[in-house]
């Protein structure tokens, strides 16, 4: 193991375990004495309706009601497009748009006051299904080869739609922002976020104030997985107007329900696959690609791109063609969650490839071996694998884990008795760091490094630590490359006011772009170090020499400069009478670079694994036919406790890559991708295999596994 | 009777609010201690958890009156220990402190665990833990730092 | 205490309950997730009679305000008893939530209540007009609904003790493994001698919108050989479902029916004899 690697005590354990970390809802006051009034949001309650009126009851001196009307800027979001309102439009789009904020200083009079708002709609008709909602934010073509070619001269053709739904990030803290005007006129806005700089531009829109208007600090962050990239920059816009017009600070903290049914969630997808197959071999993909974006677009180009580019999956297919379509519905927008669209296309290619091998006869591990894409490899646009694809190392990691080729012949056998077993294999990349060409284009970061006087090193970037150990990783690089003490050097959250735009904490490309620009930094001030007197040096990004050039309108290039690559296995025991699945074992191979810091890596390993095998069976959360989420508590949508998979193992595979840091790519999002289709392999298998129970949607629940073992028993 | 008088984290106080109020809105609100987390206000997360006489408590499910005549401990009250020191040392070790949000609690029921059993063996860990929902470090990281604190810990539960 | 009661005893307890409205609160777990307003508490969480686990010859006698965590400490409580609260929620519930609290707040998904059910148990209400015991099939009404008077408390539940050492069977199918409420629970105790069923009760979750046992059923299998009651289970199975009535909630009722019949199944074909 690289010195690099070796784990040490992170930057901020002792504020957090000593509960001494300030989350944006411990604030008492603000930092300069000053009393924090209670925002709360009023949120519609039809999916699609106008809004004729709002009604309010006599409002206590001290109380204000804030909507649209008082925006000194513009009613826009900055996001990926400009739909998304501060506050609601002459119509509400889906249940729980923000029409106003009450705000004032005593939290129950503010719920009091806000549960007797009436407000009138014209109820207008939502459209809720993702099947037939004719509206799409974004649609997007792209392919190479002959894929009509192919099908006309396949052997057979095999076509399947798969299913997946919501998932919440279930972030430990929920959302919440707080706006202080400040002396100077400046709005200071603050909070549990992923990325500062899109709630600068996004704050500073909404009042109108020009860059220099706003300032924004990242507060310590009880997690994010994505579910605070966008929703921070809208809250953060209203908070900011409700503050700027009372004059005073606001914050306003989410309660859970709240935040399980009104913040954005992973895009519920149905994938319809077309695969064909000649001489035992796939020749040609066609995956028609449709994510329900919910009423407003935010970030769901963006998703719906990561999830199409990764439609062929970890296969070397010669005809590949992929439609994609956001699908505009009055539910709640979907937003960013760790992976990104990519689970939903993973778990249908893996599940598509185990069932023409199924009905091939062949083993399901053998016939994707034998498609694996290797180096100098096309991938799905046209660009290259330009590095060593390590998955088929990686299967046999799994396989001395659990002796899953052996388990997965003997389980394919006919099967007696209450209990079954399955054992499921998938293989997964995530392509690291932002799609295309949004590093060089879009967010051309900087980094910056301050000396001090004193010998101490400032890291100064805007990525925020969420959990997942930058504050302890970027200083860990910088002490490394100075050669000084890991002490001296420090990363504090970042306010926009004090660091340079480094983009944000999204993507997993914090510590492979962010992490190497410090790192080259190091090296510059280690050149030029004087002792005794301050000193700064700042690097900037620049795109590898080797990439293809990516062209979002043809979806041509590289997409990605280098890939993640994960293998997993899930081994189940299937209780017939009840449905119930017992995880006997779970296992993962990943390969994210060089661990810059093992815990630290191994700890998202395990995490984003535990996430997907949730996402895979008990995170369940869907809509009613009005369009409300039902599944709003802690009690309807379940997340895994440490009771649920005690049989966890993640080992780190590394394939470096030279141009991170260290040989480190990007780690976060990759262990979410791969557990699904492992997960449902197993349980199919389990259950009798394909030809009998095909499954072919997550998440697959005890109840989903009694009604599919029902069909053949009536 | 007058104000509900406890004792928290070792001083005699007295709540003079009502008795219908949650500890937990107390705890944070009146009192400052901020280390107690509010994840869910329904008892399904654990992030509120608080020890009530040495026992393991999630404080959004209590209210005031019956706090009357005992004894909470949140991790202000418990950071000074020798036993949160060796909590500390061991989460560390693992890196199992991510977001850091369900930690507090998490601590609580760590202790909580190892002053009933100082010798758990890993389902035990498992289910004491199993009300404190953590969604970044898959549980692992901390399972471990509680056996290997209990394994070092000799003499201290 | 502004808002709230703390009697030292049963007695002072009742006596407030008979003067005014106020709403009983043992552990806190239910009352304060559904937290009702302007309503003051009546603290039962530290009177000493309700925290007795008593065995008085002829019932086990649980005290309304004793924990579940208490509950699983004590020798007294019987087996299925121990093994359906254990699986109740997590610790930190377990440490606060009460017999008398899960009885009392009538839901249809009451673990220690199933399994009361299980142990044809009773409930011993008091009130200042003194005190009644109802068998627990006619406390619990349906879901949160329940027979207790305006005036009265739960004082203790009544398992009889020569149901309390049988033979049992207990399933719990929850949406996890933690933090779970039942979707589906049976729970039933029996005896056998020379042979021949002498005793035998089952009791569900899920099958109702209340916890429920069918005497009737029971009566009909009682008496028999356990060879008997094996080979024509398919028959009872289909008594009992035809007895239930199966709604959709958080699973559909199609779920609750095909759980519960299997497992029912899986019970008759368990008892040893």
């Amino acid at each position: 193991m690289k010195e690099i690697c070796k784990s040490i005590r992170k930057k901020d354990h002792d504020p957090k375990i000593e509960g001494r970390s300030v989350y944006v809802d411990d604030y008492v006051t603000t930092a300069d004495g000053r009393e924090i009034l209670t925002g709360r949001l009023l949120h519609s309650k039809f999916a699609k309706a106008r809004v004729l009126g709002v009604k309010l009851p006599e409002l206590p001196d001290g109380y204000t009601y804030v909507d649209a009307s008082d925006i000194p800027g513009d009613n826009n979001v900055n996001i990926v497009l400009d739909d998304t309102p501060v506050f609601c439009r002459d119509t509400v789009e889906y249940i729980g748009e923000p029409i106003g904020m009450l705000v004032g200083p005593d939290k129950t009079v503010v719920d009091r006051l806000l549960a007797e708002i009436e407000v009138t709609y014209e109820e207008l008709e939502p459209v809720l299904d993702i099947r037939t909602a004719d509206e799409s934010f974004f649609n997007y073509e792209f392919g190479h080869g002959d894929v009509e070619k192919a099908f006309a001269e396949a052997d057979k053709v095999y076509e399947e739609e798969f299913l997946t739904g919501y998932q919440d990030q279930t972030y430990l803290e929920p959302q919440g922002m707080m706006a202080e005007p400040e002396a100077d006129g400046r709005m200071f806005v603050h909070g549990s976020l992923q990325c500062a700089y899109y709630v600068h531009g996004a704050v500073a829109r909404a009042l109108g104030t020009g860059p220099d208007g706003v300032h924004i600090l990242q507060d310590v962050t009880g997690g994010g997985f994505g579910g605070k990239e966008d929703f921070p920059s809208i809250i953060g816009c209203q908070v900011a107007v409700a503050a700027k017009k009372v004059g005073k600070p606001v914050r306003c903290v989410f309660d859970r329900r709240e935040d399980l049914e009104f913040t954005p969630k992973r895009h519920p997808s149905l994938c319809k696959y077309k695969v064909a197959v000649k001489d035992g071999r796939v020749t040609a993909v066609d995956a028609d690609v449709r994510f329900n974006a919910g009423g407003y677009s935010t970030l769901s180009a963006v998703v719906l791109q990561r999830g199409i580019i990764a439609a062929p999956g970890v296969y070397d297919i010669p005809n590949v063609h992929v439609t994609g379509k956001a699908v505009k519905t009055n539910t709640n927008p979907c937003g960013a969650y760790r992976g990104f669209g990519a689970p939903q296309t993973f778990f249908a290619m893996e599940m598509m490839m185990s069932h023409i091998a199924q009905d091939l006869g062949e083993d399901s591990i053998a016939f994707k071996e034998r498609h694996f894409v290797k180096q100098g490899d096309t991938t799905s646009t046209n660009g290259k694998y330009h590095f060593p694809v390590p998955v088929p190392a990686m299967l046999g990691e799994i396989d001395a884990l659990c002796d899953l080729r052996k388990k997965h012949i003997e389980y394919r056998k006919p099967q007696t008795g209450r209990y079954r077993r399955g054992i499921g294999f998938s293989a997964v990349f995530h392509g690291a760091g932002f799609t295309g060409s949004g590093e060089r284009d879009l967010i051309k970061a900087t980094a910056k490094l301050r000396k001090y006087a004193d010998g101490t090193v400032e890291v100064l970037a805007s990525n925020g630590d969420i959990g997942q150990g930058v504050r302890t990783t970027f200083p860990k690089i910088v002490a490394h490359e100075l050669n000084i003490p890991f002490e001296r050097v420090y990363y504090n959250h970042p306010d926009t006011a004090r660091v340079p735009d480094s983009g944000p904490t999204v993507a997993s490309r914090s510590l492979m772009i962010v992490g190497e620009l410090l790192r080259r930094a190091a090296i510059k001030l280690r050149d030029i170090w004087q002792e005794g007197v301050e000193q700064e040096v700042e690097e900037h990004y620049k795109e590898p020499d080797f990439m293809i050039p990516f062209y979002l309108d043809r979806f041509e290039g590289d997409a990605y400069p280098t890939y993640a690559w994960a293998t997993s296995a899930v081994e189940v025991e299937v209780d017939t009478f009840t449905g119930l699945v017992n995880i006997l074992g779970a296992y993962g191979s990943f390969d994210v670079g060089t661990p810059v810091d093992y815990n630290i890596v191994v700890g998202q390993m395990e995490g984003g694994f535990l996430q997907g095998l949730g996402y895979a069976s008990i995170e369940k959360m869907d809509y009613d036919g009005k369009g409300r989420i039902r599944n709003n508590s802690f009690t309807d949508y379940l997340v895994p406790t440490s009771m649920d998979v005690p049989n966890m193992k993640a080992v780190m595979h590394v394939e470096e890559y030279p141009d991170g840091p260290y040989g480190a790519k990007g780690a976060g999002e990759l262990p979410l991708v791969a557990p699904p289709p492992a997960y449902i392999e197993a349980v199919e298998m389990a259950l009798g295999g394909a030809k009998v129970h095909p499954l072919n949607r997550i998440p697959f629940s005890t109840e989903d596994v009694i009604l599919e073992w029902n069909k053949e028993v009536l | 009777m007058n104000g509900i008088n406890f004792k928290l984290n070792g001083k005699d106080v007295c709540y003079e609010g009502a008795a219908t109020e949650r500890l937990l809105d107390v705890l944070r609100d009146d009192y400052e201690l901020k280390s107690v987390k509010c994840g869910c206000k329904e008892g399904e997360c654990g992030a509120c958890a608080v020890l009530i006489d040495g026992v393991l408590t999630n404080s959004c499910c209590v209210a005031m009156g019956a706090v009357d005549g005992h004894e909470i401990v949140t991790v202000e009250g418990y950071r000074e220990t020798a036993r949160f020191a060796k909590l500390s040392e061991k989460f560390a070790e693992l890196s199992a402190v991510q977001c850091g949000f369900c930690i507090p609690g998490m601590i609580l029921a760590a202790e909580a665990i190892l002053s009933v059993n100082p010798h758990p063996t890993e389902d035990e860990v498992r289910e004491g833990l199993s009300g404190n929902i953590c969604r970044c470090t898959g549980y692992n990281a901390i399972v471990n730092a509680v056996l290997n604190a209990a394994k070092e810990g000799d003499g201290l539960w | 205490m502004v808002n709230g009661y703390k009697p030292a005893t049963l007695q002072e307890a009742i006596a407030i309950r008979s003067r005014e409205k106020v709403i009983p609160y043992a552990g806190g777990t239910d009352v304060m997730v559904r937290r009702p307003e302007g309503v003051p508490f009546l603290f039962l969480n530290d009177i000493d009679e309700l925290k007795q686990i008593k065995d008085d010859g002829e019932y086990i006698r649980i005290g309304a305000a004793v924990t579940f965590t208490e509950g699983l400490k004590s020798d007294l409580v019987p087996a299925v008893m121990k093994e359906a609260v254990s699986r109740i929620a997590a610790p930190a519930i377990r440490n606060a939530g009460t017999f008398g609290g899960n009885l009392g707040n009538g839901s249809d998904k009451a673990d220690s209540v199933m399994a009361g059910f299980a142990l044809d148990g009773r409930v011993r209400l008091v009130s200042v007009s003194g005190e009644r015991i109802l068998p627990l099939g006619e406390f619990c009404i349906r879901r949160g609904v329940t027979a207790i008077r305006d005036d009265e408390l739960i004082a203790e539940i009544l398992l009889p003790k020569k149901n309390c050492d049988l033979p049992y069977y207990y399933k719990k199918i929850g949406g996890r493994n933690a933090l779970a409420i039942s979707r589906v629970a049976i729970g039933g105790v029996y005896s056998v001698k020379d042979g021949v069923i002498e005793q035998f009760t089952a009791a569900f979750i899920g099958g109702g919108n209340v916890c429920k046992r069918f005497e009737e059923i029971e009566a009909t299998i009682i008496g028999k050989t356990v060879d008997e009651v094996k080979a024509n289970a398919e028959e009872y199975v289909n008594a009992y479902a035809e007895s239930m009535t199966f709604t959709r909630g958080r699973v559909s009722a199609e779920y609750r029916k095909t759980v519960i019949m299997n497992l029912l199944k899986d019970f008759i074909q368990t008892i040893n004899g």
